[in-house]
């Protein structure tokens, strides 16, 4: 049954592995993936703790319909306390360990305390077992993965690893599977590396029996024309996520000299069709790959070209993945950089050190607008011209973070919010962040719907928790109506305008539950309504899961699970300090939102800024479809309403 | 009638595996790519994806090495077929074949083998990329000669334009 | 389970094919670009696009044409500046 995978509680200090099944009444209340995640997490670590000390826990979830037929059923998630914001840690990644989990019999692997020395875990057909992780500690994300299938004598082990930058204790550090499938935005990667694990590696010959073997495929196979039949997936099949850059540059929404501008200029070097070309040069007219069992395939592969700054490097025709769409904003536009080597190497330098590119992007952009503004000099940085625009010193700067080999590097290591305390100056000024986590390069100052999604995301500023993406696409209201009408009725307003104020609460409302949803099913987000309208959602999922696993959960029963898990997530982050206008733990944006109008892109664009009244009325609407008073806490009723009432006290249910 | 066998196109694949879930799914039951009839072996440092399984050879080794005559080939069909009521579970087979394509389930203690889905491969049906491809051997080279005088003829194009552009 | 269509697979019929938006929001007209044109100009506010097409019929904007969208983001920048000016005067 796909319901029969069970979770194992690992504990590093003492050795002692628990194995436990999951009930039929954990799986209604949370499916799986995210969702029990958040729950295993609010359940298994301790209040209060340092994140970085034993008493955090980094939990590895595949969701209920991993390595099951539906479509691309290959998400892990990885969960902890944030060493970053101190608040919920989750990343979410494709690739083919969560499958490999599965059919090695697990769901969940949640990991406590630390080892005294450096290992992993085995976790093959039933068995989990901790070992020795001597030849794999300090070996790069790829190294590390090819030496435990030699050490294991099996090429088709999958692993979730940290990197050198998790050992360095880079508190942004991912988790990551394969060549560049990445963990981030969650910290688990830093997390593992102070719990001195390295990886968990998975290998499984199981059965995840099929509930409905001859009716879910022939679902699937009408699942699937559904998501590969959008435009926006065709697209994304044939340029990757970069995709994406041909509108939001277009018309001025990315963050561009950290915060100065909200465009890019003259960089048709690094536009997606670009890097397609070059990608198709360097590998071959099929350039794409893709995550388990998905048709989209929206993964390019590509060789670094051979520039004087690859020579430079060292990277001359090494072979990577990506570079994604926050790759173009890492590197391009929030350091004002143009060049398509730059981007190939710094995309191939994270992969490798295994460290968040949109933090590190976003740190080092920083960085160089402090040293623009002369908050700092040449004495802080070593000579080094951080200048935006200066792409030797941008892959500088990533080795010097994530070997933590310089004094700025070894501050920059520390995120945002504490490297501000230490430059002092005012540098706080100039960092974009909500909750301490720095913001995608997306600028939202024209899309007021976005700037409320980055300001109540849970893991702090991002874009995957509850962006109304189809906003930006000005659909008819009808259209618009439909979709948010649905599993739950809405009759408030609602606006085609991605510019106005109105509706877009209940759209983040309604987006943070599919989010949730998919990530608790751990399939792929863009196979549902993210990025494209007519993807499948609630209704469709309730088929997908019956013919797979025999669940039969109704559209309305799945969107009573995510609205759960999200106060579940929500709680996490209360008890662990967040309050609402807290400008470091907080849900707001920071000032330059509501103060520096946008100077470029499109006339319509050119002005903009976010209102702060109208942001405060959009996000007390938000707290009120989320059950929460009006300081976001979740009222009494609506834990009592989602059977929540007693999770402080309640023993573990897993 | 020439009957169509599986033609794989590796540069096509893009190593999503599919191909190994429907397979499992569609004879077992069960999802479980240990038991799929077609796997994805992967070099992943390069980006290279080679599905293998199945060529139902004309003079299978595997048909030829049976102690007890058990594989025999559907002519008809143009596949290879175990017949598991004479089968001795002696795994020669597995042993033999060049491709690795004779499988053993441990649980059922049996071979098992790509059966071509009864004339509809199910690896076909959902592959997009037509990696995998379900055609007849005498179009699968016609196939190949194309794509290959493709390249030259895009070479012989570029050649064109740059002395034109020169 | 009922094998009827859900909300999602309805508005398939609402795609459309051959056709941009205009990424000026006030605008996000659709434009309908000649066939493998590297640019197109939309009709209704002047902005202009550049062009790639994902297949024979399927267009996508590509990034802006830089000289004409620099040029409306300076005037359109200029104009707010004078309009501060203005009230700055005023009060």
């Amino acid at each position: 049954m796909a319901l029969d995978r069970k979770v194992a509680i690992v504990n590093l200090s003492t050795g002692k592995i628990d194995i436990k099944p999951i009930s039929l009444e954990v799986r209604k209340k949370f499916l799986g993936g995210r969702g029990l995640a958040a729950y295993l997490l609010y359940k298994y670590v301790k209040p209060g703790c340092d994140p970085m000390g034993p008493d955090n826990a980094v939990i590895f979830s595949a969701g209920i319909l991993g390595g099951t037929l539906a479509s691309a059923g290959s998400r892990t998630d990885v969960m902890c306390k944030n060493p970053l914001t101190g608040l919920l840690g989750s990343g979410n990644m494709g690739g083919f360990f969560a499958p490999e989990l599965r059919f090695a019999g697990f769901d969940h692997i949640v990991v406590l305390g630390k080892a005294p020395k450096p290992v992993y875990i085995w976790v093959n057909d039933g068995v989990v077992e901790i070992r020795d992780a001597k030849n794999l500690w300090g070996k790069s994300v790829t190294e590390a993965q090819w030496a435990v299938r030699e050490e294991l004598g099996d090429p088709d082990i999958k692993c979730a690893v940290c990197g050198p930058a998790a050992e360095k204790g880079v508190r942004y550090a991912n988790v990551m599977t394969g060549i560049k499938n990445s963990n981030g935005r969650g910290g688990g990667g830093s997390v593992m590396g102070s719990k001195n694990l390295k990886m968990v590696a998975a290998r499984g010959t199981m059965d995840i029996k099929i509930a409905h073997p001859m009716e879910a495929l022939e679902f699937d196979k009408r699942y699937i024309e559904q998501i590969t039949s959008a435009k926006v997936n065709q697209t994304m099949g044939a340029l990757g996520t970069p995709f994406i850059w041909g509108a939001t540059n277009s018309w001025g929404g990315l963050r561009t000299n950290n915060f100065q501008y909200n465009q890019l200029l003259y960089c048709d070097e690094i536009e997606p069709e670009s890097i397609d070309e070059w990608s198709k040069k360097s590998v071959g007219e099929y350039n794409m790959t893709a995550c388990f069992g998905c048709q989209v395939h929206c993964r390019a592969k590509y060789k670094i070209p051979d520039t004087p700054l690859a020579r430079k490097f060292g990277v001359v025709g090494n072979y990577d993945e990506g570079p994604e769409y926050t790759s173009q904003g890492a590197f391009c536009c929030e350091p004002g950089c143009t060049r398509l080597d730059t981007l190939l190497i710094c995309n191939h330098l994270v992969d490798q050190y295994g460290v968040d590119n949109l933090e590190i992007g976003h740190m080092i952009a920083w960085a160089m607008e402090l040293y623009e503004e002369g908050i700092l000099t040449n004495k802080d940085t070593g000579g080094l011209e951080l200048r935006f625009g200066n792409d030797e010193a941008l892959i500088e700067m990533i080795h010097q973070i994530c070997n933590r080999s310089t004094p700025l590097g070894n501050i920059l290591a520390e995120g945002g919010i504490r490297a501000a305390e230490k430059i002092g100056k005012n540098s706080i000024k100039y960092l974009v962040h909500v909750k301490g986590m720095g913001n995608l390069h997306s600028d939202e100052r024209a899309t007021p719907g976005l700037a409320l999604n980055i300001a109540v995301a849970s893991r702090g500023s991002d874009h995957l928790r509850s962006r109304p993406a189809i906003d930006l696409y000005h659909l008819p209201v009808d259209v618009l109506r439909k979709i948010y009408s649905s599993p739950v009725p809405y009759d408030g307003p609602l606006s085609s305008d991605h510019t106005e104020y109105i509706g877009k609460p209940w759209q983040v409302y309604w987006h943070e539950n599919c989010y949730m949803a998919v990530d608790c099913l751990g399939t792929c987000k863009y196979h549902t309504t993210f990025l494209g309208a007519t993807l499948p959602n609630f209704e469709d999922w309730s088929k997908v899961l019956y013919y797979n696993t025999g669940l039969e959960m109704s559209p309305k029963d799945i969107w009573d699970v995510a609205e759960r898990c999200n106060i579940v997530e929500r709680l996490f982050n209360i008890r662990e300090g967040m309050k609402k206008d807290d400008p470091y733990k907080g849900e707001i944006l920071v000032d330059r939102y509501f103060n520096e109008p946008a100077r470029r892109g499109a006339p319509d664009v050119v002005g903009k800024t976010i209102d702060r009244q109208k942001f405060i009325e959009m996000r007390a609407e938000f707290y009120k479809y989320r059950g929460c008073d009006e300081d976001g806490v979740p009222k009494p009723e609506t834990l009592k309403r989602l059977g929540l009432e007693n999770i402080d006290k309640e023993p573990s249910l897993v | 009638m020439e009957p169509k066998v599986l033609v794989i196109n590796h540069e096509k694949c893009t190593g999503c595996r599919r191909c190994e879930l429907v397979c499992s799914v569609y004879h077992e039951g069960v999802s479980n790519p240990s038991k799929a009839r077609i796997k994805v072996e992967k070099w992943e440092w390069e980006g290279l994806y080679i599905p293998m399984t199945c060529r139902q050879c004309i003079d299978a080794p595997c048909m030829n090495v049976c102690p007890v005559k058990a594989i025999y080939r559907n002519e008809e069909e143009g596949r290879v077929h175990v017949d598991h009521d004479i089968c001795i579970g002696c795994r020669s087979c597995v042993a033999v074949c060049p491709f690795g394509a004779m499988n053993f389930n441990p649980s059922e203690k049996r071979v098992f083998k790509c059966d071509l889905c009864s004339g509809e491969p199910q690896c076909v049906r959902f592959c997009d990329m037509k990696a995998v491809d379900f055609v007849t051997p005498s179009k699968e080279s016609l196939i190949k000669k194309r794509n290959a005088a493709k390249k030259i003829a895009d070479a012989k194009k570029l050649a064109t334009t740059m002395s034109y552009e020169a | 389970m009922s094998e009827d269509r859900s909300t999602a697979e309805s508005l398939r019929s609402t795609r459309t094919y051959g056709q941009v938006r205009c990424m000026n929001p006030s605008c996000m007209g659709r434009i309908t670009p000649d066939p493998g044109a590297p640019k197109a100009k939309c009709p209704r506010c002047g902005s202009e696009w550049r062009i790639f097409w994902v297949k024979p019929g399927f267009p996508r904007v590509k990034g802006p044409v830089w000289e004409t969208s620099q040029k409306l983001a300076q005037e359109k920048w200029a104009a707010i500046q004078a309009q501060a000016q203005q009230k700055k005067e005023e009060n």
